[in-house]
C-alpha cells in the first residue's frame, strides 16, 4: 500500500473541510467578528496546511488498490473527525477533548447526539460549522471529495466499494462517475429548496439553512436547545418531514424519479415497505398516546407521533416533543424504528430497511424449504434475485449489530446507567440517531455520562456509519490481500 | 539538451521551502491569535477588577450619604435647624446619582430595583416630612436613646444636646429610621452581590485562559504531524530515489550492470536520472 498516495487522497477532503469551516468563519466575521472566528479561522488554516501538505510532494496516482481505497476511506472519516474537533477545542466552553471528540464524530456520522446544555450560547460561525459537518459527513466525506478530485478514473470504483453498501450499490444501477453526479444533484438540490420552504415558512434565513443541511443528511443538529419544538410551527414540521423522508430514500431511485426512469420510487418494494412501517409505526404511537391521554386531540398525538417517527427511523433525532413522557408501548415502537433505520444509498444510518426486508425473505424461505426440502427457492428484491454471499453478508451485520447493541449495553450500565439510558443510547449511537430515552432523551443530551462511554459511543458512531465491517478492517488492514 | 536554471526555487527546492514556509506561517498565525486572546483576557481581567473597584468605592460612598443624610434629617426632625436642609438635598441627590450610575453600568439592571426603590423610599419619607408644616414645638425633653442603633447613628453633638422635638423624635424612629434602615441592607446586599457576581465571571477568564493556550497547543500537535509527514516525503521522494541512484550508478561503474531506476521521480531527481542515463549512453558510445 502507497501511504503516500493514501495521504493525498484524505489531504484533499481535509481541504475541502477547511474550505468550510473557512465559510463558517466567513459567517462569523459578518457576524460581527463573534467569539467563533479565531477559532475557526485558525482550525482553516491548520487544517488547509495539513491537507494541502501531501499535495506538495505526492503526484497524482491514475489508480488505486482496494486496499488504498479503503485506507482512504477510513482514514478520511477518522481524521475528519480529529480535524473537525479544533474549532470546538479553541473555542472552549463545554468543549474539553472528549467532549469535542463526542461532538465533531457526532457531526460526521450524522448521528446528531450532542454534549451542549446550551447549544443558542454558541456563535453563529460555530453553528454552521458544527451544522456543516452534518452535511459533509451526510454524503460521506470521501464521495464528496471525490467530485473535486482531479484524477478519478478507476480510483473512483475503488473508494465507492467503501463507501457505499453493496446493497446500495445495486440499487444504483449507474456508473461510479454518475453515482457521484446523482448524490450532489440531489442533495443540494434538495438542501436548497428546504432552506426556501423552511425560510417561507418563518425561519430566519441562518435557520432554515442550519436546518435543512442537517434535515437533508438525516442528522439532527439543530441551532435550538428545544429543537424544533421551539418553533412549534407545523408548516416547519411539515416541511422537514418531507425533507427527512426524501433524504431517507435511496438517491439513486429519487433521481431516477425525477427522470422519469423505470426502477423509480413508485416501483420499489423496498420503499414501499418502508413507508408501511412509518405508516403503521405512526398509527400504532398515535393510538397509545390518545389511549394514555398524553394528548388530548387525535389531531395533536398524530401529529407528534408522526414527526418522531420520521425522525427517528431516518436516524435524524429531530424532537418536537419529550418522548420520555410518552407511553412504554410507544417508546418500544419508538426504539424498534430507530434499530431498522431506512433504505440503504441515503443519508440515513441503522441497521437499513433492506436489510430487514431480506432478512423476512429469508425467514420465509427457511419455513418454505423446511415444508419442501428439494425446492429451489430463490429470494427477490424488487424482482431481482439475490445472491447467496449477499443473503449470507445480511445475516451476520444483522447479527453483528445487534450483538454491538447488548455489548454497548451492558459497558454502559457497567458504568451506572439505567437499563432504558444504557440500551437506547447503544441503539442510537450505532444507528446514528442522536437522542435516545431515558438520561438521552429526545429533550437531554449527552453530557452527564462519563468521558469513557462517551468514546464508546463516539466508536459505535463511526461503525455504524463505516457499517461496522468497513471500521473493523482498519485494524486488519496489515492482513488484507 | 535545456540548460538547468540555477535557482532555488524550482522543483524540489521550492516543495521544501512551500513546506518549510507552511510551518513557519502556521506557528505564527497560531501564536499572534494566542497573543490576541491574552491580551483579550488581560482586557477583561482588568475591566472586571476595576469595575468591581469602582462598584465598591460607590457603595461607600452611598453609605457615606446615606449617613449624612441621615445625621441631617435627625437635626432637623429634633432641633429644627433648618440650615440641615441643603445637606439633606445634596446627599439625597448625590445617593440617586450614584444609583443612576450604577444601573447604567450593570449589565442586569433589574437587580438594582430594589436599591433604587429603598433610595426612592427614603427620599419619599423625608420630602413628606420636611415639606409638610411644622407643628408648634412640643416641650424640650431630654434625648434618650430608644436603642443601640440610634446610639450609633446618633452624631456627639446630637446625643449632647440638651432638648429635642419629642413629635420629631417619634416620626425619625418610626418613619425615617425604617427606610433608612433599609436602604442600609440595600446597600450591604449590593456590596454583596459584587463580590458574588466575581466568581462566574472568574470562571469566565478561566475559560478564556484555556482558549488563549488551545490555539498554541493544537497548533503543536499539527505541526508534529506535518513535520512527520514532511521526513517521511523527503525520505520518500529524496534520500531513498538518491540513495537508488548512488547504488545503481556504483553497480554500472563497478560491474557495468546496467543503470535503470523505475521510481517515480520528482522534478531535479528526475531530470538526474535522465543525465546520467545519457551520459551511461554516451560512455557506451565512446567505448564502442
Amino acid at each position: 500500500m502507497r501511504v503516500s498516495v493514501v495521504l493525498r487522497y484524505v489531504g484533499t477532503v481535509m481541504l475541502c473541510l477547511a474550505a468550510f469551516m473557512m465559510m463558517a468563519a466567513g459567517m462569523s466575521y459578518m457576524n460581527g467578528m463573534d467569539s467563533g472566528f479565531y477559532p475557526l479561522l485558525l482550525s482553516a488554516l491548520l487544517t488547509l496546511t495539513l491537507g494541502a501538505f501531501p499535495l506538495l510532494f505526492v503526484p497524482k496516482a491514475m489508480a488505486i488498490t482496494n486496499k488504498e481505497g479503503f485506507a482512504i476511506v477510513v482514514g478520511s472519516w477518522v481524521l475528519a473527525c480529529i480535524v473537525g474537533m479544533f474549532p470546538y477545542l479553541i473555542w472552549g466552553g463545554e468543549f474539553t477533548l472528549v467532549n469535542a471528540w463526542f461532538e465533531s464524530v457526532s457531526g460526521f456520522t450524522d448521528t446528531g447526539a450532542t454534549i451542549l446544555n446550551d447549544i443558542e450560547q454558541l456563535p453563529d460561525g460555530l453553528l454552521f460549522y458544527r451544522t456543516s459537518t452534518n452535511w459533509i459527513g451526510g454524503v460521506g466525506v470521501v464521495m464528496f471529495a471525490l467530485v473535486i478530485l482531479p484524477s478519478l478514473g478507476a480510483s473512483k470504483m475503488s473508494l465507492s466499494n467503501v463507501e457505499l453498501s453493496s446493497l446500495a450499490k445495486n440499487n444504483y444501477r449507474y456508473r461510479t462517475q454518475m453515482i457521484i453526479r446523482i448524490l450532489l444533484v440531489v442533495y443540494v438540490g434538495l438542501t436548497v429548496i428546504t432552506t426556501l420552504l423552511l425560510k417561507m415558512a418563518g425561519l430566519r434565513w441562518f435557520d432554515a439553512l442550519n436546518h435543512a443541511m442537517s434535515a437533508c443528511a438525516t442528522a439532527g443538529f439543530s441551532t435550538k436547545n428545544a429543537s424544533i419544538a421551539f418553533y412549534d410551527n407545523v408548516v416547519v414540521e411539515m416541511i422537514l418531514v418531507a425533507a427527512m423522508l426524501i433524504s431517507s430514500i435511496h438517491f439513486g431511485l429519487i433521481y431516477a424519479t425525477f427522470l422519469r426512469k423505470g426502477n423509480n420510487i413508485f416501483r420499489s418494494e423496498i420503499v414501499r415497505i418502508y413507508l408501511v412501517i412509518i405508516g403503521i409505526s405512526t398509527l400504532l404511537v398515535t393510538i397509545s398516546l390518545l389511549d394514555a391521554g398524553v394528548y388530548t386531540t387525535i389531531w395533536d398525538s398524530l401529529r407528534y407521533s408522526f414527526f418522531q417517527v420520521v425522525s427517528l427511523i431516518t436516524t435524524t433525532g429531530y424532537a418536537t416533543a419529550d418522548t420520555n413522557m410518552w407511553t412504554p408501548f410507544a417508546i418500544v415502537i419508538l426504539i424498534f424504528v430507530s434499530v431498522i433505520g431506512a433504505c440503504a444509498g441515503s443519508t440515513s444510518g441503522g441497521m437499513k430497511v433492506d436489510r430487514l426486508l431480506l432478512f423476512c425473505k429469508l425467514l420465509w424461505a427457511r419455513i418454505r424449504r423446511q415444508q419442501h426440502p428439494n425446492a429451489v427457492i430463490r429470494i427477490r428484491v424488487d424482482g431481482v434475485a439475490q445472491e447467496a454471499d449477499m443473503l449470507n453478508n445480511v445475516v451476520v451485520f444483522i447479527v453483528t449489530y445487534i450483538a454491538l447493541i447488548l455489548f454497548a449495553t451492558i459497558t454502559n450500565t457497567m458504568f451506572g446507567q439505567d437499563l432504558m439510558t444504557a440500551f437506547s443510547s447503544a441503539v442510537s449511537c450505532i444507528g446514528n440517531v442522536g437522542p435516545g430515552f431515558g438520561e438521552v432523551g429526545s429533550m437531554s443530551n449527552f453530557s452527564q455520562i462519563p468521558a469513557i462511554l462517551k468514546l464508546q459511543d463516539s466508536f459505535l458512531m463511526l461503525m455504524g456509519r463505516l457499517e461496522i465491517f468497513g471500521f473493523i478492517q482498519l485494524f486488519f488492514l496489515k492482513w488484507w490481500r | 539538451m535545456p540548460l538547468i536554471k540555477e535557482s532555488v526555487m524550482r522543483g524540489l527546492g521550492k516543495r521544501v521551502t512551500i513546506g518549510f514556509l507552511s510551518i513557519v506561517g502556521l506557528l505564527l498565525a497560531s501564536g499572534i491569535i494566542s497573543l490576541f486572546e491574552l491580551g483579550n483576557m488581560s482586557n477583561d481581567t482588568e475591566s472586571i477588577l476595576s469595575a468591581s473597584r469602582r462598584n465598591m468605592e460607590m457603595a461607600k460612598d452611598m453609605l457615606k450619604s446615606a449617613h449624612e443624610h441621615s445625621q441631617a434629617v435627625l437635626h432637623i426632625a429634633l432641633f429644627d435647624e433648618n440650615s440641615y436642609r441643603d445637606v439633606c438635598r445634596r446627599t439625597m441627590g448625590d445617593l440617586e446619582g450614584k444609583v443612576a450610575t450604577i444601573r447604567n453600568e450593570a449589565v442586569d439592571a433589574s437587580r438594582l430595583d430594589s436599591l433604587s426603590s429603598a433610595v426612592a423610599t427614603l427620599r419619599e419619607v423625608a420630602d413628606n416630612f420636611l415639606s409638610t408644616p411644622k407643628a408648634p414645638i412640643a416641650p424640650a425633653v431630654p434625648v434618650v436613646p430608644q436603642n443601640d442603633t440610634l446610639v450609633v447613628m446618633l452624631p456627639v453633638d446630637v446625643v449632647a444636646q440638651p432638648a429635642a422635638s419629642k413629635g420629631g423624635m417619634e416620626w425619625y424612629d418610626d418613619n425615617y429610621k425604617v427606610a433608612y434602615d433599609n436602604l442600609v441592607d440595600e446597600i450591604q446586599e449590593f456590596m454583596t452581590h459584587i463580590h458574588s457576581s466575581l466568581a462566574p465571571r472568574a470562571e469566565q477568564l478561566n475559560k478564556n485562559a484555556y482558549r488563549s493556550v488551545a490555539p498554541v497547543l493544537i497548533s503543536l500537535v499539527v505541526l508534529i504531524a506535518i513535520v512527520l509527514m514532511f521526513y517521511y516525503f523527503i525520505a520518500v521522494y529524496c534520500v531513498k530515489p538518491i540513495a537508488k541512484i548512488n547504488k545503481s550508478l556504483s553497480d554500472y561503474m563497478s560491474y557495468r550492470l546496467p543503470f535503470s531506476i523505475k521510481d517515480d521521480l520528482l522534478d531535479e531527481l528526475k531530470e538526474l536520472v535522465d543525465n546520467i542515463e545519457r551520459l551511461v549512453g554516451l560512455s557506451k558510445q565512446n567505448r564502442q
